[in-house]
């Protein structure tokens, strides 16, 4: 840990006696876009009041370039917030809400108003000084907001589901916007989110929280690649997650047969859960495959199709560009590649196939809106 | 649809009609005519003799206002900041006066005052020369602050309820102390209650004549007063007390277009605008 700029140690938080977090530790380095991910009440909105200063811990230090800033308040700490419902001052305009914390700080006017025509280009509002909040609609705001925080040129950026209000296709172009806002100044982002691809595209490390635990921390090719445990599987991405039997090293056991793996020190026959994902298997000749069955379900969603498939009762999920028809016969094949071995946690069991949807689809459902309803009528 | 709303609106416009456009028609006829019924001006140009008793009325007002504003704000301020159901129980309290019959405080006041009243005799005991309190300006500033002063808090504390606790942790996190929090952003955002509140205690403070006569004696005469006698009193002119009520109402309009000006003519939340 070379550059950590800011580390949590030991949190404990509790609302109305019940904890949130108990014992978290989170090293951030300096520069990164971190995102804490995960479904809502995992903790990670309290993660980030935490480093803000609006909530003291019951236990635990927050540190900022190894000083200790637990006790700080909000005012005096060297971060900035973005909130959620972006909490601009309603009764000043653009200008004025960009220059509200430099004028705080004492600046001079002509600085002020230099640095606000900088952050208004940077966030393409150019020419919206001196409209009113009410004028602006929901993506401007969130704009405002970013330049309002960033205009106090902070060390860290916490931002807490910036995107969340947005439309699909805004949010789109603003996680690009982020991305490129945050390797422009190089600040350290800390992002809170419940949508993983949101959390993929755009994070240099994910950090993948439920029940105020860390599940697991790595780059999103880590995380979607080499999930930890089943919960991660699940929540990133869609998986099949099947109970398999680890032979011995790069051989597993499941659905029936024994195939070859890259995973290895578990031991042997060792009980383990398998995870493979939708868009590895390859559909081929019923005949000429181990695992067969017969296509239960086949919903459209543009790029591929997903299709189900009841195999000896356990329902898989597949997305393949190729159609299959409901009740067609089809084989899977899988490559060692495909198959992602992993330990037994307390998740497993909780998620597996796709015979009903999860509530995690729900949520999705839900957050996406409108745009996702297209889907369902496959 | 329009057909429709048209037709629920009716009673209500005939109500008003009736009973507010009607009598106020009526106020400025008998504003601009003699006993006989004639056009003249003299009512309105003999208002003029008056103008110690509207400005004692408006700087009594005035005073009365303000102290209802500086004592109502942290009042309201810290009502917004308690737990729900402490909320209920304060804005209760700040009520229950007014359930109270207005002449009956009024005369309690009255009690508490006076020269042989609870006050002095208290004094008196504790050792003290007594104060002579009632029948002078303050006793009437303060009749009028106990009576109005839940018309200042009411407003207040509905729109600092109504302010975004994200929007303080905003300012905040810009580097705002709580004092800097206050006066940028809580006051600012509050405008529509301080100017609503304002504008409930004000307009009834200006034209009050039962507190004035009560704890003002004789000496205070407010144009509430000067109005009550060209009606029910010796002075009985109701032509010069319509002139006087008009000219009031004239004044209070642009006593209350000059408050407005301090909102940035965004229509508030929560707060009543005249």
């Amino acid at each position: 840990m070379n550059n950590t700029i800011l580390s949590l140690q030991n949190i404990a938080v509790s609302y109305g006696g019940e904890q949130v977090l108990g014992g978290f530790h989170l090293d951030i380095q300096d520069g990164e876009f971190v995102t804490l991910l995960g479904p809502s009440g995992c903790g990670k909105t309290t993660v980030l009041r935490t480093i803000g200063g609006f909530i003291q811990p019951d236990a635990g230090d927050v540190f900022f370039y190894g000083k200790n800033i637990t006790a700080l308040p909000p005012h005096k700490r060297e971060v900035n917030t973005i909130f959620q419902k972006y909490a601009l001052f309603p009764h000043l305009n653009v200008y004025d809400n960009i220059a509200f914390g430099m004028r705080i700080k004492g600046k001079n006017e002509r600085e002020i108003k230099a640095t606000v025509h900088e952050m208004l280009s940077m966030v393409n509002l150019t020419g919206y000084a001196h409209r009113g909040i009410s004028q602006l609609s929901g993506g401007q705001q969130q704009r405002v907001a970013i330049a309002r925080a960033l205009a106090n040129e902070p060390k860290v950026l916490l931002l807490d589901e910036p995107l969340g209000a947005l439309d699909l296709k805004l949010r789109k172009d603003m996680q690009v916007e982020l991305k490129k806002i945050q390797q422009q100044t190089g600040i350290t982002f800390v992002f809170v989110t419940h949508d993983q691809e949101e959390a993929l595209s755009m994070s240099d490390t994910v950090v993948v929280m439920d029940g105020g635990d860390i599940q697991q921390i790595g780059t999103p090719t880590d995380i979607y690649n080499e999930p930890k445990n089943a919960f991660v599987a699940d929540f990133i991405g869609e998986s099949n997650i099947l109970d398999g039997l680890m032979l011995e090293d790069y051989s597993v056991r499941f659905a029936g047969h024994t195939f070859q793996c890259l995973d290895k020190g578990f031991g042997k026959n060792t009980p383990v859960d398998v995870v493979i994902r939708p868009e590895d298997i390859d559909v081929v000749q019923a005949d000429s495959t181990h695992i067969t069955g017969e296509v239960t379900a086949v919903t459209f969603k543009g790029v591929h199709y997903e299709i189900i498939v009841d195999v000896a009762g356990f329902k898989w999920m597949i997305q393949s560009t190729d159609f299959r028809a409901v009740g067609d016969r089809i084989g899977l094949s899988l490559t060692p590649d495909d198959i992602h071995v992993m330990a037994k946690s307390e998740y497993s069991g909780r998620f597996g196939d796709y015979s009903t949807f999860s509530d995690e689809m729900d949520e999705d459902m839900q957050a996406a809106g409108e745009e996702e309803g297209k889907a369902d009528e496959g | 649809m329009k057909a429709k709303s048209r037709l629920l609106s009716a009673p209500y416009t005939v109500w008003m009609t009736i009973f507010i456009v009607l009598p106020m028609l009526l106020v400025a006829w008998f504003a601009f005519t003699d006993r006989a019924g004639h056009f003249t001006l003299e009512n309105i140009l003999s208002v003029g003799q008056y103008s110690n008793v509207f400005l004692r009325s408006i700087w009594l007002g005035a005073v009365a206002t303000f102290i209802s504003l500086v004592m109502g704000y942290p009042l309201a301020y810290i009502i917004s900041k308690m737990s729900a159901k402490r909320q209920s129980v304060m804005v209760m309290l700040v009520m229950l006066p007014m359930w109270m019959n207005f002449l009956l405080r009024t005369y309690a006041w009255m009690t508490l005052l006076e020269d042989n009243g609870l006050i002095n005799a208290a004094l008196r005991a504790l050792g003290f020369n007594g104060i002579h309190m009632i029948n002078t300006a303050g006793a009437v500033v303060l009749g009028m602050v106990y009576n109005y002063i839940p018309y200042m808090i009411l407003p207040l504390y509905s729109v600092l309820t109504k302010i975004d606790q994200s929007v303080i942790e905003a300012a905040e996190d810009l580097g705002a102390n709580s004092r800097q929090v206050f006066f940028k952003v809580v006051v600012p955002m509050s405008m529509p209650g301080i100017i609503s509140g304002v504008t409930m205690v004000f307009v009834p403070a200006v034209s009050t004549f039962i507190i004035s006569k009560m704890l003002g004696g004789g000496a205070n005469l407010l144009i509430g007063d000067l109005i009550d006698m060209q009606f029910l009193g010796s002075a009985y002119n109701p032509n010069l007390g319509s002139a006087i009520s008009l000219v009031l109402m004239v004044i209070i309009l642009i006593c209350m277009g000059i408050m407005n000006q301090f909102d940035d003519g965004e229509p508030g939340e929560g707060g009543v605008l005249l």
